[in-house]
């Protein structure tokens, strides 16, 4: 009796002092700037000008009808895909050798890792130069007389391309590393089982050992949506969304719009809908996780 | 996860590794073959002499230092509240913050270059610390909460019949046990915040102020495009973080998949 009357005690706390100064913080900042930004997007102001012109929606109908807007959309939907299929299959697969024994598995673990930690920012002057002609490759493929010339950044087929190399290479020590602790906690004595029936260990891996890493792929599906929706740094810093918009995101044509060209209207009704899109995405995956763990 | 049983499908395997780990290590190799082309290392000398690097390097530190302060003081507090107390409509709450988890950075842009503008934030570090604390908390905060629920209530029964009142048993029975997740949170602020790039690009426009991303563009600007030394400042850059990773790999990996699980 004595015990329960000290346990409701514990828990009757007012935990309110000690949630309320992390909670005004983060909500001072990203939910003042939110509301801000709905109140921009209506608006047609340089940031400075005294004159703050309230035009509706049009800002929205403009964006809906700029192509590049939609080439930033469609960039980011490609590069999503493209990015998350080969990130992850490369971190699936070097995650299941290093789970075998193999020689100087610290050495590639460290190898596969070491671009996650480095800044985008840090990275750009070399990827700059490697994708030249100037570059490394140039001088590989020089040698081997192929004849080929490195200006894949200034073609705008291929420049979408490069950035999604740069983010593969950036990217897969995360997939890697999830996907390495997942396997460790496999049940090996299923992994037995299943090689008994005779399976190999293409069809092991395929059939045992991917369903069983579900949720982490679940989680590094939500991480590229939110982190392809994020893309800055790399277009950025690598081709500054050109050329001519060819690697435009929506951060890029954010940044073009709202701080290099002072268009603060154009460029918080495109934030607007770039936080649309990211609840959206964000709120689809978690239903598809929850619809299929029924 | 690969059953090997012959010599020969063990060295497959090991070539297959060496072939899919060989191009992570490419851009590394042109970074340091890059840094000494035209005058080799007086590249790296040239570089230093700027005596810029140790005050980028400064800058970088101050932000991280405060980013991390303020984001472990208020995940720790608000994670053991929102875990262990009685608080009024506390899922509203918790959801409130939830929300700014998908928060894209960019979108604070246009509202924040205004605001710190008028209040005179600008070139100070706290325009870049105030924000990029705001992003990261609501992901530690989530992190904290659930770790806390997993301590068992009969400890914090245990120290409030020994007298303890809610501050000590923060203090001698949550911290000590959230150490764990403490140095995870602390691993992915740091890498979070010395790698964040925008905010102190728009924020931080005078030199003696701007972090180490900021540092190959300066150096773009001082050397009008000599890649070589660019290079040798980006191989600076990167050698210190490397290392710190070398040291403390293992809580590097934990805080990095922390930083993924929901």
């Amino acid at each position: 009796m004595k015990k329960k009357n000290i346990t409701l005690k514990a828990t009757k706390i007012n935990g309110l002092p000690w949630i309320l100064p992390a909670f005004i913080f983060v909500v001072g900042i990203i939910y003042y700037s939110i509301f801000y930004t709905f109140n921009l997007s209506t608006l047609d102001w340089n940031g400075l000008d005294p004159v703050q012109t309230r035009v509706g929606m049009s800002n929205f109908t403009k964006a809906l009808s700029d192509w590049v807007f939609w080439k930033a959309i469609r960039n980011t939907i490609v590069f999503f895909i493209i990015t998350f299929v080969i990130q992850n299959f490369l971190g699936f697969i070097l995650a299941a050798i290093l789970h075998t024994k193999v020689k100087l598995a610290t050495v590639h673990k460290c190898l596969i890792f070491i671009p996650t930690i480095l800044a985008p920012a840090t990275m750009a002057p070399v990827f700059r130069l490697l994708f030249s002609p100037q570059g490394m490759l140039q001088d590989i493929f020089d040698t081997l007389h192929l004849g080929i010339t490195v200006d894949w950044l200034s073609k705008p087929n291929s420049a979408l391309f490069i950035l999604m190399i740069v983010a593969v290479w950036e990217f897969t020590g995360m997939s890697f590393i999830l996907y390495y602790a997942a396997m460790s906690q496999i049940d090996k004595e299923m992994l037995e089982a299943s090689r008994l029936d005779g399976a190999g260990n293409f069809r092991t891996l395929w059939n045992m050992v991917l369903p069983n890493c579900k949720g982490t792929t679940v989680s590094l599906a939500m991480l590229g949506i939110i982190g392809a929706l994020k893309t800055f740094d790399i277009p950025y810093l690598i081709t500054t969304g050109g050329p001519n918009h060819a690697t435009e995101f929506l951060g890029t044509y954010i940044y073009r719009q709202g701080i290099r060209q002072s268009h603060l209207g154009y460029a918080a009704a495109i934030s607007v809908m770039l936080l649309v899109l990211a609840i959206s995405g964000a709120i689809l995956i978690n239903k598809m996780n929850k619809g299929d763990e029924k | 996860m690969f059953e090997i049983r012959s010599l020969k499908s063990k060295v497959i395997l090991q070539i297959v590794l060496l072939i899919l780990t060989i191009p992570y290590a490419i851009p590394l190799v042109q970074m340091f073959l890059g840094s000494l082309g035209g005058k080799g290392f007086l590249n790296y000398k040239a570089v230093w002499d700027t005596g810029v690097v140790p005050i980028y390097f400064r800058n970088s530190l101050i932000i991280s230092a405060g980013v991390i302060l303020l984001v472990y003081i208020f995940s720790m507090t608000a994670g053991f509240g929102f875990a262990k107390l009685h608080i009024f409509g506390k899922e509203v709450f918790f959801w409130l913050i939830l929300v700014a988890l998908t928060l894209p950075e960019v979108i604070l842009l246009s509202p924040l270059f205004v605001t710190f503008q008028q209040m005179h934030l600008f070139n100070t570090f706290f325009a870049v610390i105030l924000p990029v604390a705001a992003l990261q908390l609501p992901f530690t905060i989530l992190l904290a909460r659930n770790f806390n629920s997993g301590i068992p209530n009969e400890l914090m029964e245990a120290a409030s019949i020994d007298g303890a009142n809610v501050f000590s048993m923060f203090w001698y029975v949550i911290l000590p046990l959230t150490k764990p997740i403490a140095s995870s949170i602390i691993v992915l602020t740091l890498i979070n915040s010395w790698n964040t790039y925008l905010l102190p690009l728009l924020f931080l426009q005078s030199p003696d102020k701007q972090t180490v991303t900021l540092l190959p563009q300066y150096f773009q600007g001082e050397f009008t495009n000599d890649q070589t030394k660019i290079l040798a400042a980006a191989v600076l850059i990167a050698i210190p973080e490397i290392i710190v990773y070398l040291l403390m790999q293992k809580n590097f990996e934990k805080g990095m998949s922390a930083g993924a699980l929901k």
